[in-house]
């Protein structure tokens, strides 16, 4: 049973229960226990599961250790400490040497030096750093504590000798659990730790958790099942010991009416008042990108400030990096630091008394997280400020606000029945031990992950494994397991699948990077997965800046610069953090209470005033959002959580669908992609689509009836609906790479070799309809439709919210507009874009072969045959064409002028505005020129000189 | 559809009709296996797709001699008592219907075992009436007016939008004064190399192959003209 304590122990009980050594070394650094102390230690002591949630600094990690340290010392005492391993300690981070250090190796230390002697409590770390010495060391003496990650601990119970040393582990505890249970590491953590739990069937276990909801599954999936009944623990729920002191700021008074350099302009002098009013700051954003643009605009806008004292961090950058800024920062050395996600999690990084967080962090629990940072030590308050850059940013930060101060956290989604890890694990299962598939169910089953697994879904990963997909002849090529189906019992098969499996274990995927250069000049790196979308002279964004895509080779994609053209594709939204359900509820349930005061007419000061109350924030922020939702109420109508408003609009491009469903991208993937299949499915015609987290549009050439289609929608139809409509997309195939990897069918690792990522695509792409042959269900391309639906997506919301407009919870209601309204704004420019296609691959290429026909007859000014066929549109091809073409030899001439050797970056950015045909040009940049004329006249190509030479004879 | 003069696109080979010879191209047997080699748990289907479209094929045009243009078998190096199983299979298929020549290709070091066993031709090119078929890893010598090469897999990326397929096409144009047509590979697991934006191997190609001619195949073949007119 799943039970929360509500009263901790005294001081004095857990005071009697420490060994004398342990407690003089306890009073001698700590006047008392601290709250999760009183709470967890008798626990842990006592041998009873426990869940400590508690924010960081709050002295977790002693909490979690210091019962174990009491044992261990008494023991050694004794005498009767044992060549064992009596405590596996988990934790996602490998850098976590340094937080070991001051939580174990140095107590022990001063304890023996309490003592007077050694006491021979050895604490070992096993890593993917770990040097096979001292894994051979390990073997022969095992830790008494082994300090791992979730790969490592896999690895550990799939060796053949180190295994022995785990069949009596008392405890096992799991660091920062919350950041692995939303994911599949976590899903494949829970199964190592089932089988944990059956070499020693003593164990106890302990989680260690950050603010997080809901705490009831995070206890189940850290003890998980006994057959039917889930194992017992306990919470400890201190969340909220720290005080909160969190403000939304807003740069600008108003947020409208102003450029996009007025706020970014105001947005940096407000962050450089922060830092310069604290002794050291903390600033998340949520990319990587915006991470290294941060810092440098903090230099370069105020170069007297900024220098050797900011820092950023993130996991694009190398160890040496990260282990150097995280130094400075305990050695007090940095003003600021800026990170995206990395120091969510609890490395320690020294004093840090304020965390600004640049723009909405999307969910209540990171917002909390990421603040916690603050105010180290457990009694400070953590502070934090949420610097917005938009309206719906200053509206979202504002309700998430309000729920972190009403202590309203959203839920986390915890992965279930994931087939391609379950895959890995039976295969290390079965490389160790000889087992019944019965008894094999059972243990799988005991994860909270994969309690209601389908037996007939197991199967089908046994069938996988066993390789029973191939005709008999040629199975052996593909079981990696043995399985005796007359007796029920699986087992290992071949010599190469202990090491294949050891090679290529773990969840997360493979991702490379191309480095992006102009000429010899680095600009920065591009996924790999994003310059497949890309083909020569698409424009795209990289860290704020356009360029235009001129080809790859190898690992190195050559751009130009663009500047102030529109991208064509839209920016890649791998790493953006999607809203939560939750909080976009709290939003549309704000929207719901404002459009009922404006439809009842109250004042602005009577809603100003309701907004200031409801909301928490200042009077500049009120008055932006009261008149934001003033412009949407005025020109259209203001939708909420219990009212979808469908705008209907058209322009040159064609008729947008906006629907304004506020429920976060996650469901809105699923609403807009179900919709766009139904409309395709009767126009049978690819439709194009935008997704927010707002709400999503539908774009298609002509007139079609897209209310109709939506209302074709049923809940109860939507998952099937999906599976069909994401069957053709490029984040299904992408998945498909991710989950045929997991599950080891296509091995990263393999003879000594290691295989791209590009390379992995390619055959991942061959393998996915190679498997679709065989069966449309088969296990691997089942799992990577289920990981995109529930763990990408959020099919079961977007259920809930179908469920809600059948029931006439949620009301639909249409308008048309000519302009789109001012919530639809941001979604038109911001949202993500995507195709579905419908058109069969024959129609598609029959069509392609009419167009290409039409585009010759015109050439050779024949008439066509086919009366349907539009020379207006060729006609504007073929213009368009005139004018790429024109842009190709200024292409040509930014790329001559980038690769100008001797020539400072100034120079190079006036030469290009001038090959842009601008006519302010610095006057230093004239003066440069003459000056070294003949040099110039000498060095530079022709074509360059040509045009640099006209515009100065010319201005 | 005749692509030129005398000679015919029949599915992914070309027959001179005159002679009534069929010419096939990179059927690459062993592809999946290969993939096998390199840790991808691949399951085959390749081969019976190909077997049965070649049957197709022969069907159709009752050809007095088959030339297998390169590269009968995929990779280098050691072969599988599948991959030779399979490869025989398709000699003994193929000779039911006529003569069999083999284009020596790049791939095709297993090639003269097979010929002593099956007591197959093996050249360097086959020449007939006014053709001349080579695989076009090299540049062979020869009188003939028209050149047909494979080696390549040309496939063409069509798009609009975000939507793209890629599918196999023949190129006709111009090499030296004569006229070159470039089958694409009877490989059944890829389509083949996008002539629009990949980096072309052969040195029959490494001019601009913008006047070169594309005919796209799928249910039958489309003309799509010119290849510029693509990009």
């Amino acid at each position: 049973m799943i039970r929360r304590m509500n009263k901790p122990h005294g001081q004095a009980d857990v005071k009697k229960i420490l060994n004398p050594l342990v407690e003089k070394w306890f009073f001698s650094r700590f006047k008392e226990f601290s709250l999760p102390q009183l709470y967890g230690v008798m626990e842990i002591h006592k041998r009873n599961n426990i869940l400590v949630s508690a924010p960081t600094g709050a002295t977790k990690t002693l909490t979690g250790f210091l019962s174990v340290l009491n044992e261990l010392v008494d023991s050694a005492e004794k005498g009767i400490l044992e060549d064992k391993t009596y405590c596996i300690y988990i934790s996602p981070l490998k850098a976590l040497n340094y937080d070991i250090e001051v939580n174990l190796k140095k107590p022990l230390q001063e304890i023996e030096e309490i003592a007077g002697k050694k006491l021979g409590i050895r604490v070992m770390t096993r890593t993917g750093d770990t040097t096979p010495s001292e894994k051979t060391k390990m073997l022969k003496k095992p830790p008494h504590i082994l300090i791992t990650t979730p790969e490592s601990l896999a690895i550990v119970l799939s060796s053949v000798k180190f295994i022995d040393h785990l069949r009596d582990v008392q405890w096992c505890i799991i660091d920062e659990i919350h950041a692995l249970a939303e994911n599949k590491r976590g899903v494949h953590l829970s199964l190592s730790v089932e089988r944990l739990g059956k070499l020693s069937s003593h164990m106890t276990r302990v989680g260690l958790s950050a603010t997080i909801s809901p705490l009831d599954d995070i206890a189940r999936f850290l003890v998980g099942y006994e057959g039917k009944e889930e194992r017992d623990c306990k919470i400890v729920d201190v969340q909220f010991i720290k005080d909160l002191d969190l403000k939304v700021l807003s740069p600008l008074k108003n947020l409208v009416d102003v450029t996009q350099d007025e706020i970014h302009d105001a947005m940096y002098s407000l962050m450089h008042k922060l830092i310069q009013d604290h002794k050291t700051t903390l600033i998340f954003t949520n990319t990587r990108a915006a991470t290294e643009r941060v810092v440098d605009n903090l230099k370069d806008k105020y170069p007297g400030h900024y220098g050797s004292n900011i820092g950023a961090h993130h996991g694009s950058l190398s160890k040496e990096h990260r282990f150097n800024v995280e130094k400075r920062l305990r050695d007090g050395k940095l003003k600021c630091i800026v990170s995206s996600t990395s120091l969510e999690l609890g490395i320690d990084i020294g004093y840090i008394d304020l965390v600004i967080l640049l723009s909405s962090p999307k969910s209540v629990a990171r917002a909390l997280q990421r603040c916690g940072r603050s105010g180290h030590k457990l009694h400070e308050t953590a502070k934090g400020r949420l610097i917005v850059v938009d309206r719906d940013d200053l509206i979202e930060c504002s309700v998430l606000l309000k729920s972190a101060i009403e202590k309203k956290i959203d839920q986390i989604h915890i992965p279930t029945n994931c087939l391609d890890v379950l895959a890995q694990q039976i295969d290390g299962i079965a490389i160790q031990e000889k087992i019944h598939i019965r008894d094999l169910l059972k243990l799988v089953r005991g994860s909270y992950c994969y309690h209601d697994l389908p037996k007939k879904d197991f199967d089908e990963v046994i069938d996988y494994l066993s390789g029973k997909f191939a005709s008999l002849e040629s199975r052996h090529i593909y079981a990696k397991i043995w399985y005796d189906e007359e007796t029920g019992m699986i087992g290992r098969k071949g010599k190469m699948g202990r090491v294949i499996y050891m090679t290529n274990i773990g969840t997360i995927p493979d991702e490379s990077f191309i480095t992006v250069k102009i000429g010899e000049q680095t600009i920065g790196k591009l996924d790999e997965g994003y310059l497949e979308k890309l083909k020569p002279g698409d424009v795209f964004v990289l860290g704020g800046e356009t360029y235009k895509f001129r080809f790859s080779r190898g690992m190195v994609a050559q751009v130009s610069a663009s500047a102030g053209r529109p991208p064509s594709i839209p920016r890649w939204v791998s790493e953006m953090l999607p809203l939560s359900f939750d909080l976009a509820t709290n939003i549309g349930k704000f929207r719901r209470l404002m459009s009922e005061k404006f439809c009842s007419g109250k004042s602005k000061e009577e809603i100003m005033k309701f907004i200031n109350e409801y909301l928490y924030v200042d009077k500049n922020a009120a008055n932006s959002i009261y008149e934001y939702f003033n412009d949407q109420f005025k020109y259209a109508t203001i939708p909420s959580d219990k009212r979808i408003i469908v705008e209907h609009y058209t322009d040159d491009s064609g008729k947008h669908v906006i629907f304004h469903s506020l429920f976060g991208r996650r469901v809105n993937d699923c609403l807009s992609r179900a919709v766009a299949y139904a409309i395709s499915k009767k126009e049978h015609k690819d439709v194009e689509m935008g997704i927010s987290d707002n709400g999503f549009y539908v774009r298609t050439p002509s007139k079609i009836n897209v209310m109709k289609a939506f209302k074709m929608l049923k809940s109860k139809e939507l998952r099937k609906v999906l599976e069909m409509a994401i069957d053709q997309t490029e984040v299904l195939k992408r998945r498909f790479r991710h989950c045929a990897s997991r599950s080891l069918m296509i091995l990263r690792n393999y003879m000594g070799r290691k295989k791209r990522v590009g390379r992995q695509q390619v055959s991942s792409m061959i393998l996915m309809s190679a498997v679709k042959r065989i069966s449309n269900d088969f296990a691997i391309l089942k799992e990577a439709r289920r990981e995109v639906l529930e763990d990408l997506m959020d099919v079961d919301n977007a259920e809930l919210v179908l469920k809600g407009v059948e029931e006439g919870k949620i009301k639909v209601e249409e308008i048309s507009t000519t302009v789109p309204s001012p919530f639809a704004f941001n979604l038109i420019i911001q949202g993500y874009a995507d195709i579905l296609k419908m058109e069969d691959r024959l129609e598609f290429i029959k069509r392609m072969h009419e167009m290409v026909l039409a585009k010759i007859s015109l050439k050779e000014g024949k008439k066509m045959k086919k009366e349907s066929f539009d020379y207006n549109k060729i006609f504007e091809e073929s213009e368009k064409k005139k004018e790429e073409e024109k842009d190709e030899e200024k292409e040509k001439l930014k790329m001559m002028a980038w690769n100008l050797k001797r020539v400072p970056m100034f120079a190079k950015e006036e030469i290009i505005k001038i090959i842009d045909g601008e006519k302010k040009i610095r006057e230093d940049f004239v003066q440069a020129v003459k000056k070294y004329k003949d040099e110039i006249e000498k060095t530079w190509p022709t074509e360059l000189k040509k045009v640099v030479f006209e515009y100065l004879e010319k201005y | 559809m005749e692509i030129s003069k005398g000679i015919e696109v029949v599915d992914l080979g070309l027959f001179i009709v005159k002679e009534k010879v069929l010419v096939v191209s990179d059927l690459h047997i062993g592809y999946e296996e290969e993939l096998n080699k390199k840790g991808v748990l691949m399951p085959r289907f390749s081969f019976k797709d190909l077997v049965d479209r070649l049957d197709l094929m022969l069907k159709e045009v009752r050809p007095k001699v088959i030339v297998i243009n390169g590269d009968l078998k995929h990779e280098f190096g050691t072969i599988s008592e599948q991959e030779w199983r399979d490869t025989l299979k398709v000699i003994d298929m193929v000779s039911r219907f006529g003569k069999i020549v083999l284009v020596k290709g790049n791939h095709d070091n297993i090639l003269g075992p097979i010929a002593k066993k099956r007591k197959v031709e093996v050249v360097d090119k086959f020449e007939v009436d006014g053709v001349c078929v080579a695989h076009g890893d090299s540049v062979v010598e020869t009188k003939k007016k028209v050149v047909i090469i494979g080696h390549e897999h040309p496939a063409v990326m069509l798009s609009e939008g975000e939507r793209k397929e890629k599918v196999k096409c023949f190129l006709k144009g111009k090499f030296k004064g004569k006229e070159l047509i470039v089958m694409p590979s009877m490989n059944q697991v890829t389509e083949g190399t996008d002539v629009l934006s990949e980096k072309l191997l052969s040195p029959y190609l490494q001019k601009s192959l913008g006047s070169f001619e594309v005919y796209v195949v799928a249910d039958k073949v489309y003309d799509f003209g010119k290849l510029k007119n693509l990009s």
